[in-house]
């Protein structure tokens, strides 16, 4: 089976994806990260580094520095758009005999093919170390607009740099591939695409056999940079009025205001708000200046709302542009950074009233699917099913809610957790909770809830027989096994007798969609009160069964400890079962505690004195085993 | 059951029993690779961590240059000092090491931020903005450096 990649390359950054244990996944490139800078140097040593290592000695070596090169890939010199590009680059280009753009590092000539194979190179020679093996055939991205000329050059760079080129698709088309859309029925999907630097929008017609682009559109220069840079302007501002300085000025103080402002704009995709903390940003006579501003999400939300807008705009026009009205877009998927900013993706939801896709990275989506597409031609070729596709014969299903049982207290006692992928078994040894106990009833329970009543009882049976003993000694083991076809079979065995009893129930996990979700609801909303009615139950358990084992203990072995000590424990445990009647956990906590205490200093007036305590746990749990096949 | 059914259900018996052993093996296999991942993973999250945390110490290294010489001697902010020792200490002991400042350019190590106009050297480091840090060998943070342009 040969590996496969599918390629992301960029204008500023490349990603690159790959097939890994049958799942597409973006891989890091050899300085460890998953972004590459489209970026190609020739140092002054007369060195080629290509990304990261590229931009970093951009500033000192700007005439050999080539970037954005995709912007020229495939055009003609005289292209009016390739001019006004032209103009906004350190590095000198020229025109070919042939029409197409040349650009200069060092003191040689190289086509944007070139350029964009040495970048592609570096992609290979990354991902052969990262997998450990020869790669040779990919799929490689370009955006939707791109012509018949820009594909054909994006093609042979992947060529020069040694691929075999399986075929160049859209990048939008990459993204929804990558969702699986339009495997089964045709949708109309629209990829909002809020890039670093750019902003396109594309809405595709994706059916099994065909992906059709409707439409596409966008802006040149509109991205996530942007609003760093409403960030950058908001501090100076700020610190302008402060101080009376004016930190623009300062290229040192800058570069630390930008990282802080980049930092701060993904700081505030999670949190609510952040700080700008910039000690000795600068200086003036009258000594060291700091600089420290909160920054709160909303705040910076009123800075980028034009900015949101725009790209909604956009899309819209290009929407009004086919004809389309909104809610016949099926399915929205956000590709590109700028998507995780919390305000545009709720814009994204308010103007379309769908939620977007997002579940898969929008920095990695596009190279993952051009992955999956890449496994989809070579399986072809090579006549196999695409690695990851195998599920799809032999497919497992997931538990929907877990499966308990009822144990001391009223306590549902999860067995296997809800998400556990069947078949699969469980098994965990219980005990009994009171003297000379011979019966134990095991109710099976399905539920998230911590009570057993607020969850559903899927069947009762009861293991009778159990010889006469201490509560906690005889060891019960409870076996529940879901075969592939979802039929729990759950087993108690005594095992001391070996008696077993046992129940079938049947499909079990056939709950339909909505009761599961309304199951899975409740124990949400109830979350927290349940957990406190469990704590309860557990101190109560936790109390009695040391109450028991105290009072155990000073009946066994009374007359060998001092009448002191057997005066200060009767006292302890009086006072714990009293407190075991109230419902204060903190209390019975404490007395619990206090007990415990106290019932050790048996242990150092007995010498040689075996089993002074026994299990405090919760009776009937006296979990020992814990087994999974 | 004639002899081609049986052959049939040897075959699917065959092909099932050694799906279930490759299934089996890829878990083995899964399990080793969690391992090393676990240990991958452990060590991107200090990283990280280390990430963050060096923004504290440029500050404190900033601080340290702005402190105009009659005031070295005071014992608070000598106190205050000694408390970026225990930050540089920390990262030591945690195996993040300083890059050391290089006269040659090496962008494997160095990143550029700005020039310096000079009337001998050329694409040399003039001067260290802020230091870079490496574990075990690899640069988690290249030192910000400053490099001499000719003037021409």
């Amino acid at each position: 089976m040969t590996k496969v990649l599918g390629i992301d390359l960029g204008t500023a950054i490349t990603k690159y994806a790959s097939i890994v244990n049958g799942e597409p996944k973006a891989l890091e490139n050899r300085e460890g990260s998953i972004l590459t800078p489209s970026i190609v140097a020739l140092t002054k040593g007369g060195e080629r580094v290509v990304g990261v290592l590229a931009q970093r000695q951009a500033v000192t070596n700007p005439k050999n520095t080539v970037s954005s090169v995709k912007r020229f890939i495939g055009r003609r010199f005289s292209d009016p758009e390739v001019q006004k590009e032209l103009k906004l680059l350190s590095y000198e280009t020229k025109e070919r005999q042939d029409g197409g753009v040349e650009v200069k590092m060092g003191d040689k000539w190289y086509t944007p093919i070139e350029v964009s194979a040495m970048i592609l190179q570096k992609i290979k020679a990354d991902a052969e170390e990262k997998l450990g093996e020869k790669i040779s055939s990919v799929v490689i991205t370009c955006p939707a607009n791109f012509d018949d000329s820009q594909r054909k050059a994006t093609k042979a760079a992947g060529e020069i740099a040694g691929f075999n080129v399986l075929r160049v698709i859209n990048e939008p088309t990459a993204a929804a591939l990558a969702y699986g859309f339009g495997k089964k029925e045709a949708k109309k999907v629209l990829v909002y695409d809020f890039g670093g630097g750019t902003f396109d929008v594309t809405i595709l017609d994706v059916s099994p056999d065909t992906v059709e682009v409707l439409a596409t559109g966008g802006e040149a220069h509109l991205g996530g940079n942007d609003f760093d840079q409403r960030i950058i302007d908001w501090v100076l501002g700020e610190f302008k009025k402060d101080q009376g300085i004016d930190l623009s000025k300062d290229p040192l103080a800058l570069q630390r205001l930008k990282e802080a402002a980049e930092k701060a704009k993904t700081e505030l995709s999670s949190a609510l708000e952040t700080n700008i903390n910039l000690p000795f940003i600068t200086s003036d006579a009258e000594g060291p200046k700091h600089l420290d501003y909160k920054l709160s999400r909303a705040q910076f939300e009123s800075m980028g709302k034009d900015l949101v807008e725009r790209s909604i705009e956009r899309a819209d026009k290009t929407l009004k542009e086919i004809k389309m009205e909104k809610s016949q877009v099926d399915e929205i998927i956000l590709v590109g950074g700028t998507t995780l900013i919390p305000l545009v993706r709720n814009k994204v939801k308010e103007f379309f009233n769908k939620e977007p896709n997002k579940s898969i990275n929008p920095e990695e989506v596009v190279a993952v699917g051009a992955a999956i597409e890449a496994e989809i031609l070579t399986a072809k070729e090579e006549g196999r099913t695409p690695e990851g596709d195998i599920k799809s014969v032999l497919l497992l299903d997931v538990l929907p809610l877990s499966l308990g049982i009822e144990t001391y207290g009223g306590v549902n006692t999860i067995m296997i957790a809800k998400n556990t992928t069947v078949p699969t078994s469980q098994s965990q040894v219980f005990s009994t909770a009171a003297d000379n106990q011979t019966s134990v009833e095991i109710s099976v329970l399905q539920g998230e809830r911590p009570m057993a009543h607020d969850n559903r009882s899927l069947g009762k049976f009861v293991l009778d027989g159990i010889p006469p003993a201490a509560r906690g000694v005889p060891q019960i083991e409870v076996k529940f096994d879901i075969d592939a076809n979802g039929i729990l079979t759950v087993v108690a065995l005594d095992k001391a007798t070996n008696k077993s009893q046992s129940i079938k129930v049947g499909g079990s996990i056939g709950l339909s969609k909505e009761e599961i979700e309304k199951m899975k609801k409740e124990a949400e909303v109830h979350a927290a009160e349940d957990e406190k009615k469990k704590q309860l139950i557990e101190v109560k358990n936790a109390a009695e069964s040391l109450v028991y084992s105290s009072e155990k203990t000073l009946k066994d072995m009374g007359d060998k400890v001092s009448p002191d000590l057997k005066k200060e424990i009767e006292e302890k445990v009086s006072d714990l079962k009293k407190a075991g009647e109230s419902d204060n956990v903190e209390e019975i906590r404490s007395k619990t505690e206090a007990l415990s205490q106290t019932l050790q200093k048996i242990g150092a007036q007995m010498y040689n004195q075996p089993k002074e305590e026994e299990k405090k746990n919760d009776a009937p749990e006296a979990e020992t085993e814990e087994s999974k096949e | 059951m004639d002899k081609k059914d049986w052959e049939e259900c040897e075959k699917k018996k065959q092909e099932f029993f050694s799906g279930w052993q490759r299934e089996k093996a890829d878990f083995i296999n899964y399990r080793k690779k969690e391992g090393e991942r676990m240990t991958e993973i452990a060590e991107a999250v200090k990283e990280d961590l280390v990430l963050r945390i060096l923004p504290i110490l440029d500050s404190f290294y900033l601080a340290e240059k702005t402190i105009p010489a009659n005031e070295k001697e005071d014992e608070n902010l000598k106190g205050l000092l000694l408390i970026k020792k225990q930050l540089e200490e920390l990262l030591k002991s945690q195996g993040i090491e300083e890059i050391p400042c290089n006269k040659e350019f090496d962008p494997c190590l160095h990143e550029a931020v700005g020039e310096v106009m000079s009337e001998s050297e050329d694409g040399t480091v003039a001067e260290e903005v802020e230091k870079g840090y490496q574990f075990k060998g690899i640069v988690i943070r290249p030192t910000k450096v400053k490099v001499y342009k000719l003037k021409s």
